[in-house]
């Protein structure tokens, strides 16, 4: 690996996305995930498994919409986003959970003490827990982390058929995103999900429909999360000093005054 | 030292429900949280962070708030709650910290806080803080128990360093009671525009303050009744109109958050979540704000009571729609606590109120009661901590 380590990123491009869900084979059988008894449900979203879960870490989603005179099927994909900026391991008290230089947000088990503050922060709502055993795991796409140290590309964007996955530096995958939106307005929305979404991520999505329709979270701030805390948490130092500074001159002051009374009562 | 009580109903009671919880316990250690718990990938932090850690942090603000009243803004005819209030401090935050060796997945790794550097994280700073202001209530209650046992060297040590112990432990709580509001900041399009504030750190920082007098009121009316002292209603009836002013000011500070972030139309919408909006407001704030108001209610012991049990499910109702009920995540997931959780919460409060109970009748905690082992020096102090800042100055 050379000294200048640039960041890496991925393109998700539903547009060429057929819904054959290789991706999620490989990334089951790269991360050593066991298979799940699923079940049918009503309502939108008609994938399987419905979610994403600790045995599940990327879905792609099936979304029937109605475009021109019948419906048809528009693919949706979750994973990790592995954020520029993560919320995850800015919220983790262990820094269990990081970021990487080449990109990828992972978790080092030996670390975590299982707060699940990482779940709880997390806007895309990706990390998941394994409630079931007894010393439980975060769950959750590493971007195939070991993969890439190995100068290998992530499992899922190996075995795409239709191209839907590419993989690369960041800089060449923005770059290659706005390419493909000027080549082809009609096929692509103007948007790059991801690219601004809480300061920018790792994974550039794009899609022919709005990203809400295909089950996306939209509406998330442009600026990083971790922002939201530094606010309050930077002010720690300096607050902690000045109030135990504060405190301590009112007690002062109290028990000047208690003792003057004392004094003057032996007085009188 | 005499460490033995007669058990009464209560006792037994208490005994009963923690054997219970001790039961769902069990079987949580035994094969995991999933087996008896309901908090799932959507609802990580459920009734159990909701109750059982963040009320009884804010509960807990009854240490700071009483102790701050009296040593640090000197008002000292409050003294002898002080005592109570530390006691109950402390217990209220062993109780957290019991409640999260039972929550957290891996609760054997839990010192990893403690050797990690994460400035970055709000629950770093709790966990810290809370670590710290558990040794410092210890300390600070520390001087009843070694004057019981008469261990004179170290009860000079720890009367030594109670002034600035004390100072740190309110220093402390400010820190980590806002610092448990931070935590919840970052996560803005998850909880719902009612609850979610820039200002949630202040927020629980006032409602930990709010707590204080409620909890103090509360103990001392029910010690008053089960340990069998009358009352002091003159200075409950000023407790009470201090708790009527910091009701009055969160109720306004909430408010007008609420309208400074142009949220206030949420409170209209109908939906689940405007509903415990204003029960929260209505039963938490609103009702015994005016019950506060009237004298008639300040001098009577049911309606102290009242107005303090509604306060602290108020404060109840506000950390579980911060952290549980006011949280939105994809539409079909749902979170109701199991009997296990809830059987679990109960029996860590039982014990609590069980240890209280039995310090009580073999510590002297309360000076209304005659000390339980008669000691001169006993009756010719006031009982409060603050017998400790004589002793230094």
């Amino acid at each position: 690996m050379s000294t200048t380590v640039k960041p890496k990123a991925m393109i998700q491009d539903n547009t060429r996305c057929i819904g054959c869900r290789a991706c999620m084979v490989a990334c089951k059988s790269w991360n050593d995930r066991p298979e799940d008894h699923t079940d049918f449900f009503a309502g939108e979203g008609y994938q399987n498994p419905r979610g994403l879960d600790a045995n599940n870490y990327t879905l792609i989603t099936f979304n029937e919409i109605v475009t021109g005179a019948q419906p048809d099927w528009v693919f949706g994909r979750q994973l990790c986003m592995h954020c520029e900026h993560p919320a995850c391991a800015s919220a983790c008290p262990t820094t269990a959970m990081f970021k990487t230089d080449l990109g990828p947000v992972v978790f080092d088990e030996s670390r975590c003490i299982g707060c699940r503050a990482c779940m709880q922060a997390c806007p895309f709502i990706i990390p998941k827990y394994d409630y079931e055993n007894f010393a439980p795991k975060i769950h959750k796409c590493t971007f195939c982390a070991d993969r890439l140290e190995a100068n290998l590309e992530p499992a899922c964007a190996t075995v795409c058929p239709t191209g839907a996955i590419s993989f690369g530096d960041r800089e060449d995958m923005v770059a290659e995103a706005k390419r493909r939106i000027a080549a082809a307005p009609g096929t692509y929305i103007p948007e790059i999900y991801g690219l601004e979404e809480v300061g920018g991520t790792s994974v550039l999505h794009l899609s022919s429909v709005p990203f809400e329709q295909i089950g996306y979270i939209t509406g998330l701030p442009k600026t990083p999360m971790p922002d939201l805390t530094h606010r309050w948490l930077r002010t720690t130092a300096p607050v902690f000093a000045f109030l135990y500074a504060v405190f301590g001159a009112l007690n002062w002051i109290v028990r000047r005054r208690m003792r003057h009374q004392k004094g003057e009562g032996e007085h009188t | 030292m005499n460490w033995s009580i007669r058990l009464t109903w209560w006792d037994k009671l208490l005994l009963t429900i923690m054997a219970v919880g001790a039961v769902f316990g069990f079987v949580r250690f035994a094969t995991g949280i999933g087996s008896i718990a309901n908090i799932n990938n959507a609802y990580p932090w459920g009734w159990w962070v909701g109750y059982g850690i963040m009320t009884m942090i804010a509960v807990g603000g009854v240490g700071f708030t009483i102790t701050a009243l009296v040593e640090i803004l000197g008002v000292h005819r409050y003294h002898s709650f002080v005592r109570p209030a530390v006691l109950m401090a402390f217990l209220c935050y062993a109780s957290a910290i019991t409640m999260l060796m039972v929550e957290l997945g891996r609760p054997w790794m839990v010192w990893m806080v403690l050797v990690s550097w994460a400035p970055t994280s709000a629950l770093y700073e709790v966990g810290w803080c809370a670590f710290l202001y558990l040794t410092v209530l210890a300390l600070e209650f520390a001087q009843v128990p070694l004057e019981q046992a008469g261990w004179g060297r170290t009860l000079r040590i720890v009367r030594a360093i109670y002034i600035p112990i004390m100072i740190l432990g309110v220093t402390l709580s400010h820190l980590h009671q806002s610092s448990l509001g931070t935590l919840m900041t970052l996560i803005p399009h998850k909880i719902n525009v009612l609850w979610w504030s820039d200002n949630l750190p202040l927020l629980y920082l006032f409602s930990a303050m709010m707590a204080g007098p409620a909890m103090a009121i509360l103990e001392h009316l029910a010690a008053a009744r089960w340990l069998g002292f009358a009352p002091r209603m003159e200075l409950l009836g000023g407790l009470a109109r201090i708790e009527c002013w910091l009701v009055g000011l969160f109720l306004a500070f909430q408010m007008g958050d609420l309208f400074y972030r142009g949220a206030a139309d949420a409170m209209f919408i109908a939906s689940w979540f405007a509903v415990s909006f204003w029960v929260e407001i209505g039963f938490g704030l609103l009702l015994p704000f005016v019950l506060l108001m009237m004298p008639e209610a300040r001098e009577s012991r049911f309606g102290l009571a009242w107005a303090c049990a509604l306060i602290i499910g108020g404060i109840l109702l506000h950390r579980l729609n911060v952290a549980v009920i006011g949280l939105r995540v994809r539409h079909w997931e749902t979170y109701f606590p199991s009997i296990g959780e809830v059987a679990i919460t109960l029996a860590i409060t039982a014990a609590a109120l069980f240890a209280f109970g039995w310090l009580a009748r073999i510590l002297p905690i309360h000076e209304e009661l005659p000390s339980p082992e008669t000691r001169p020096h006993a009756a010719t102090h006031p009982a409060g901590v603050l017998r400790g800042a004589e002793g230094v100055s």
